[in-house]
């Protein structure tokens, strides 16, 4: 069997490197995009870990309240004549200017830890400050010294003087221990990080040790607004938020595979073809049908086993370049978190094998099943035959319209536990659907133009496109393969586009002020630095500003999900805004919000927490739960954790802290801008502001969001490349194939160029079938993606837009690349001897 | 220009090909002149197909000349020989060498369209008329006989009327009824356009036909009258 093997697929095989290389290259890449997103995703989102858990150790439960808890509660709770151990903690971020480097700082009891008798290490990820481990360092007393305990991965030592941007201040620090950690992190006194952030008597957490369940106890020693949840709860709970981000993107790194598929089918199809008349033979001769099948699945298996050899390493190295993408990707729309190290383990790697082998395996299934349905006689009496498929086309466009069919109605059912699964379907039957009636696509086409083709492009035209016609067998499947690979181009560049174009326009409703000031500290979607308070007012006093907007934003947990809850002048919307409100009247609602506790809620909101407009939702607001009507909701596109926004004076009643984290500014009309900027900076000389005019915070979002979308498109182009190289060994094989078609042409007075334009004539013709099949598959898929899995997965609608340019420049590319991938397979077809060809036939 | 009839439409003079170091002609010299159908007859290996690709400005030769209607293929590039293949040279095959996925008609244009002359499906059907195939040329090469295919690629060699048409046995696929049928309108084509056909063959029925005879053996002619 093995020696049958290595003679009739290995030397054939062999015999034709380059294109054995190419089919290989592309299952490689298809497995290598797979492995590379799985790690990366793994790494930035799947195990993940938000920053603020640095050096929380172990707990039981944890208690959180919306704006803090008060430091009392932790005296209060210590004192509990119940067996439990008790650690504060306030979370928040620094930069370490000296680096430019974004770090956690988390206030920690560090006194209480040092009271600690059977303390011995300094604290740790591994060994957490708050266990009884802990000595502090010798100066470390609040009010002693500005101390602090930092993690990085610079050369500091003890003794050390750096500099801390927290909020909008600079804040000079001596570092009095050095910790030697994967992660980077800054720990000081609960005091100093309670006065670093300006939040006297006020802590985000603490987190319970307790040796029973001693839940009811603790409750009622809480306040109302103050929610006990099991510790890690909300880790849990950001997972799974960032779960179905995963998954998307999982799916987009497996249509490189599916190309790849698509081309193995291809590879295996022609090896039957060509081998027909050779296992007829060998049927004859008495080889059995399960070795026939043995032999090509094995075949097949090679492609699999080589492409795997290539694609794990290769997906490793491109997962470190995919991770950076994909974490930022994280911090701008969900949780602020530290991609964790790429880890190539047995599992993921086990996958990779197991994904690329099915699918290898599955691709040549039906191709090998047909070699050994040969019948002896058949093959030999009629020799070397292309299968005709015009028997099969009614069928298959049946099956098309059936598929297509269940493809509406796929995209017309509900999200499975948030996940639009039945819109992956829906786009799975549409891609099927769209295979099914390539053949079809690819005869009538080829038909019908056959004429126009001859009086445009010559004889040679004419030629090519018979010769596609004749072998529709192997070419639909090419052409298949590069019409998927186009389609999700496509559908997914009109998506980008149709949300960079809604994001514009949303841009233009919110960013109505002339000029925007935060804190010189990068925020994410669950981080918000604050400002000074008072800053508004003194900007306020500016001779040429007439109103200013404070903006103040936290990160709150609503039935178990993260959101942000926001609150805002009601007035300046009211009067400057041009807020759309999706639902609601915008002067009632505003109206509402300054009178009574009401909300607007953005859409995504709505759509996750299944409320709606004149609902009552209860917020756990300072101390108590607070009922809050929705009076509107509104298009959001920031984060797709979802806002709740109230007016400003309403909430201070409850959160009364009164520090921002935005402004926004209007200026008179005809102000100058530069001239206004100076004099807010010199207004503000003594803190730390980025002060953005409006149209430099335009250009940023509108940066942030062409990051975010960078590693789909690189995906796609992935998808694109694999199914260039397909044609460029497809089209190598159909030389080979008719090699005596061209050696004959050269008979009867072709010269050398109508070969070579006969075989790019072919390769032009596949490229734009491809590019035609792909923009109407593309574009279906597009509504698909528009209007069911992003609405499904993220909660917002956005306004279908086809970004006309970007699919032109790169659909001429992709025609290019195919027409370029002729000029190997013409270099072959110039270099057969006509003479040794026909001699041999 | 009229046909010279003073000038051979073939000329071979002293003519060598060798293939690394075997000798597939050695010192061929053969003048074959307008309107003479010549058979070539010897055992496989002799040199039959070697001098039919000289001939039809498929090879050149190691040494020696060789003359197509007056003209040496000698020091011409690849084009010049594209052009004298295309305006001077038909082939027929033992094995037809139709193209499966063209009609008869189209097969038949093919060398029209390749050499871009006007009026290639008018002249093809002529054509398919011409060897009794009129009516046929919608259809594809599998719908044909064996007869009939081969008359399409007479049919498909004449198209353009080249001066020589090179036969490389033209019947071996055939059963002897239909043989004579193809080999009766070879000679007809002689007859009636004065074409020039040297056919390599193996049957002696093939022989009946020409106007001459030359036997080759290990490359060279052994009867060169």
């Amino acid at each position: 069997m093995i020696r049958l093997f290595a003679r009739l697929i290995l030397r054939p095989l062999r015999a034709e490197p380059v294109r054995t290389l190419l089919t290989v290259l592309s299952v490689a890449l298809g497995i290598s995009v797979v492995l590379a997103i799985e790690l990366a995703s793994d790494a930035a989102a799947g195990s993940f870990r938000s920053s603020l858990e640095t050096v929380a150790g172990e707990a039981d439960y944890e208690i959180t309240a919306v704006g803090g808890l008060d430091e009392s509660l932790y005296a209060k709770l210590s004192q509990l004549p119940i067996p439990i151990k008790v650690r504060p903690r306030i979370e928040n971020h620094a930069v370490l200017l000296e680096s430019k480097q974004t770090l956690p700082l988390i206030g920690l009891d560090l006194v209480a830890h040092a009271l600690d008798t059977n303390s011995t290490n300094a604290p740790n990820p591994s060994n957490p400050p708050a266990s009884p481990s802990v000595t502090p360092a010798p100066n470390l007393a609040p009010g002693v010294s500005r101390g602090v305990i930092l993690a990085t991965a610079s050369n500091r030592k003890p003794g050390d003087t750096i500099t801390l941007r927290i909020n909008d201040h600079d804040h000079l620090l001596t570092v009095t221990k050095v910790i030697n950690s994967d992660t980077a992190f800054a720990i000081v006194d609960l005091g100093l990080a309670q006065d670093l952030l300006s939040r006297p008597l006020k802590i985000d957490r603490l987190l319970i040790e307790a040796t029973d369940n001693l839940e009811p106890q603790i409750k009622q020693a809480l306040p109302t607004g103050a929610t006990l949840a099991p510790f890690g709860a909300r880790t849990e709970e950001n997972r799974k938020m960032l779960a179905g981000f995963r998954s998307n993107l999982v799916i987009l790194s497996y249509i490189a595979l599916v190309v790849g598929a698509f081309l193995i089918y291809n590879t295996i199809s022609v090896s039957v073809v060509r081998r027909r008349s050779e296992i007829g033979i060998l049927r004859a001769l008495g080889m059995t049908r399960t070795t026939v099948l043995t032999m090509f699945l094995a075949e097949a298996a090679l492609f699999g086993l080589a492409g795997i050899a290539i694609g794990v390493p290769l997906g490793r190295l491109l997962a470190e370049a995919a991770v950076g993408a994909i974490g930022a990707t994280v911090q701008n729309l969900y949780v602020s978190s530290q991609p964790g190290l790429i880890a190539l383990t047995f599992l993921s790697s086990l996958k990779a094998v197991l994904a690329g082998l099915t699918v290898t395996l599955a691709a040549a299934w039906a191709p090998a099943r047909e070699a050994a349905a040969i019948a002896p006689v058949e093959a030999m009496a009629r020799g070397r035959k292309d299968y005709d498929t015009s028997q099969t086309q009614f069928r298959n466009l049946a099956l098309s319209a059936f598929c297509a069919a269940a493809a509406y109605f796929a995209s017309l059912a509900p999200p499975i536990g948030r996940r639009p699964l039945f819109g992956y379907l829906a786009a799975a039957l549409l891609v099927l659907s769209a295979s099914l009636a390539t053949p079809a696509f690819v005869h009538y086409l080829t038909r019908s133009t056959r004429h126009l083709l001859k009086s445009l492009l010559g004889v040679e035209g004419l030629l090519a496109s018979q010769s596609l016609d004749a072998s529709l067998r192997r070419t639909s499947v090419l052409i298949a393969a590069l019409i998927t690979a186009v389609a999700m181009l496509v559908s997914v560049g009109i998506m980008v586009g149709s949300f960079r174009e809604t994001v514009i326009q949303w841009i233009d409703s919110q960013l109505t002020a002339d000029i925007f000031l935060q804190p010189a500290v990068p925020a994410s979607a669950d981080r918000f630095p604050t400002l000074t308070p008072g800053m508004a007012e003194k900007v306020a006093a500016l001779p040429m500003v007439t109103m200013v907007d404070q903006f103040r934003a936290y990160p709150i947990f609503f039935r178990g999900l993260p959101v942000t809850l926001g609150s805002g002048d009601a007035n300046v919307v009211r009067q400057r805004g041009k807020f759309h409100l999706l639902e609601g009247d915008p002067e009632s609602a505003y109206a509402q919000m300054l009178n009574s506790d009401s909300a607007i809620v953005s859409e995504p909101f709505v759509n996750k927490h299944n409320v709606h407009l004149g609902d009552t939702i209860n917020l756990p607001l300072g101390e108590k739960i607070h009922p809050i009507k929705i009076v509107g909701v509104y298009t959001d596109y920031s984060n797709e954790r979802g806002y709740i926004i109230l007016h400003r004076s309403r909430l201070l009643r409850y959160l009364p802290d009164p520090a921002p984290s935005n402004l926004a500014v209007y200026l008179r009309p005809g102000t100058n801008l530069t001239q206004a900027q100076r004099a807010i900076e010199n207004a503000l000389a003594d803190s730390r502001v980025l002060i953005l005019p409006n149209q430099s915070l335009r250009r940023e979002a509108i940066l942030i969001f062409d990051r975010t979308f960078a590693i789909t498109y690189a995906l796609e182009l992935v998808a694109v490349f694999v199914a260039v190289v397909g044609v460029a060994g497809a089209l190598l094989a159909l030389v080979i194939d008719r090699r005596r078609e061209l050696s004959l042409l050269r008979f009867l007075g072709a010269a050398r160029t109508q070969i070579r334009k006969l075989i790019l004539c072919e390769a032009g013709l596949i490229g734009l079938l491809s590019v035609l099949g792909g923009i109407i598959l593309g574009g279906v898929l597009s509504l698909v993606l528009v209007y069911v899995i992003n609405k499904q997965s993220f909660g917002w609608s956005i306004q279908f837009h086809i970004p006309i340019a970007i699919l032109l420049g790169a659909l001429t590319i992709i025609f290019t690349a195919t027409l370029l991938a002729g000029l190997y397979p013409a270099r072959v077809a110039l270099a057969l001897n006509p003479i040794e060809v026909i001699h041999e036939e | 220009m009229p046909p010279n009839p003073e000038i051979p439409v073939l000329q071979f003079a002293g003519v060598h090909r060798k293939y690394q170091n075997v000798s597939a002609l050695d010192g061929v010299s053969l003048s074959v002149p307008p309107g003479q159908l010549l058979a070539i007859v010897g055992r496989s290996g002799c040199g039959k197909s070697t001098l039919l690709n000289l001939a039809g400005a498929m090879d050149f030769p190691s040494s020696g000349t060789v003359h197509i209607d007056g003209q040496s293929t000698t020091g011409l590039d690849d084009r010049a020989l594209t052009r004298l293949r295309r305006d001077k040279i038909g082939f027929i095959f033992q094995s037809f060498q139709l193209l499966p996925n063209l009609t008869a008609a189209e097969n038949v244009e093919l060398p029209l369209l390749l050499a871009g002359q006007p009026q290639a499906r008018e002249r093809a059907l002529d054509r398919l008329d011409r060897v009794e195939l009129g009516g046929l040329g919608h259809r594809y090469p599998h719908q044909l006989s064996g007869g009939q295919m081969q008359r399409v690629a007479i049919a498909r060699a004449l198209v353009h009327r080249p001066r020589l048409l090179l036969a490389d046995e033209p019947i071996g696929n055939l059963d002897s009824t239909t043989g004579a049928t193809i080999l009766t309108l070879l000679r007809k084509i002689v007859s009636e356009e004065q074409a020039t056909i040297v056919m390599a063959t193996h049957s002696p029925e093939s022989t009946a036909f020409a106007d001459r005879i030359i036997e080759m053996r290990d490359g060279r002619i052994i009867n060169p009258s």
